[in-house]
């Protein structure tokens, strides 16, 4: 009978816990990097505009889990990689500027060891209202500067969820880091 | 009446010459090398050395001023030949200074279309306090750091955000009487 009553209990637990959807690793061979993702990873054409990058269009690979939305951003600036620091400082303020936002996290952050470091900053932002939480992490690496966003939005309301930590973290630039097995992602063309 | 007017004088100029000399701050530039600050002291001209694991050993220029006890050093770190990785080279100027230090401010510094950091740490063993501007352009990494040593002790000084603040990249914007930095001789 305590069986009984263990088994139907567990059943009930498992049920009311929302699902967890795999974690897969994505890979770009052409733009230089990987990473991992829960969710079906969409690829669509974005825009940004700052006032030393001037308007942009952006490769944005994008994937919804959990009221969690992923979100990887590409923007090439090949013939301005000399300004790179002053681009991805840019960009990192615009993550965190505006009414209401409040930053909980403004770190160093840095992927690979030694020689092939590449140094970004990583940055949790409380986004106006309270009514979901960003975490962001960008580098400019071989001409590209790469975020990585991931925000947990109201519905889900887990803002200390460790996903987006375990999202942003995943970035590989030296691809013989990536996991076997990774999706190709493609990379679409811009005008 | 004679008596207090007497006391007060003597007050006034002993409060004077009691108060630590305060230095004149001068505003240097650089026309070269596309910078201007403003520092006080006596200025000089050093060659010292950087070493970082993507930067690699590099020279540095360190134009350098010591008043009041207060450390001011700008200094050009020359990374042309790798200036494509401009974001990363920065990105670990920034954090080797920082490193293994207490660190009490680290962000955004914003300066005539550049971005860099300003960061202020506590050194190690009570040793000092310094607050530093980072910046990539034109190839180079320019560091303002202003070190209050123990000996002032005055950890809140402002001074070290005066300088640190005072720098310009559009030269146009220094003052008229700046006085040109020396290049070291090749």
């Amino acid at each position: 009978m305590l069986r009984q009553m263990l088994a139907a209990l567990a059943a009930v637990v498992a049920a009311s816990a929302p699902a967890q959807a795999a974690w897969k690793s994505y890979i770009n061979r052409e733009l230089g990097f990987s990473f991992m993702a829960p969710g079906e990873v969409k690829t669509s054409v974005g825009t940004f505009r700052g006032a030393i990058a001037g308007p942009r269009q952006t490769i944005v690979y994008r994937s919804v889990e959990n009221n969690i939305e992923y979100k990887v951003t590409v923007m090439s600036f090949i013939q301005a990689q000399a300004e790179g620091a002053t681009l991805l400082g840019e960009r990192e303020y615009m993550f965190q500027d505006g009414k209401g936002k409040k930053v909980l996290v403004d770190t160093f952050a840095r992927v690979e060891p030694g020689k092939d470091a590449v140094y970004g900053r990583k940055i949790v932002v409380d986004l106006p209202g309270d009514k979901a939480r960003s975490t962001g992490a960008f580098y400019f690496t071989k001409g590209r500067l790469i975020s990585l966003e991931a925000t947990v939005l109201a519905a889900n309301g887990d803002f200390a969820s460790p996903d987006p930590g375990r999202f942003i973290d995943s970035i590989v630039f030296v691809l013989s880091r990536t996991e076997p097995g990774a999706i190709e992602l493609e990379t679409p063309k811009l005008e | 009446m004679r008596v207090s007017a007497l006391a007060t004088l003597i007050g006034a100029v002993l409060a004077v010459t009691a108060a630590p000399a305060m230095a004149a701050w001068r505003s240097y530039i650089s026309h070269p090398l596309g910078f201007a600050f403003a520092a006080p002291g006596e200025l000089k001209v050093e060659k010292g050395a950087y070493r970082g694991a993507v930067a690699g050993a590099r020279d540095a220029l360190i134009y350098r001023f010591v008043a009041d006890d207060i450390e001011y050093k700008a200094v050009v770190i020359d990374m042309n030949d790798k200036a494509n990785d401009a974001a990363t080279l920065l990105g670990e100027a920034e954090y080797n200074f920082q490193s293994g230090k207490k660190v009490l401010m680290d962000t955004f510094g914003r300066v005539d279309r550049q971005y860099g950091r300003k960061l202020t740490i506590d050194l190690p063993n009570n040793s000092g306090r310094a607050s530093a501007a980072f910046y990539f352009i034109n190839g180079r990494i320019i560091s303002l750091q202003a070190t209050v040593l123990p000996a002032n002790g005055d950890y809140d000084t402002p001074d070290m955000g005066r300088f640190v603040d005072s720098i310009t990249f559009f030269t146009v914007r220094a003052e008229d009487d700046a006085i040109e930095l020396p290049m070291p001789a090749k």
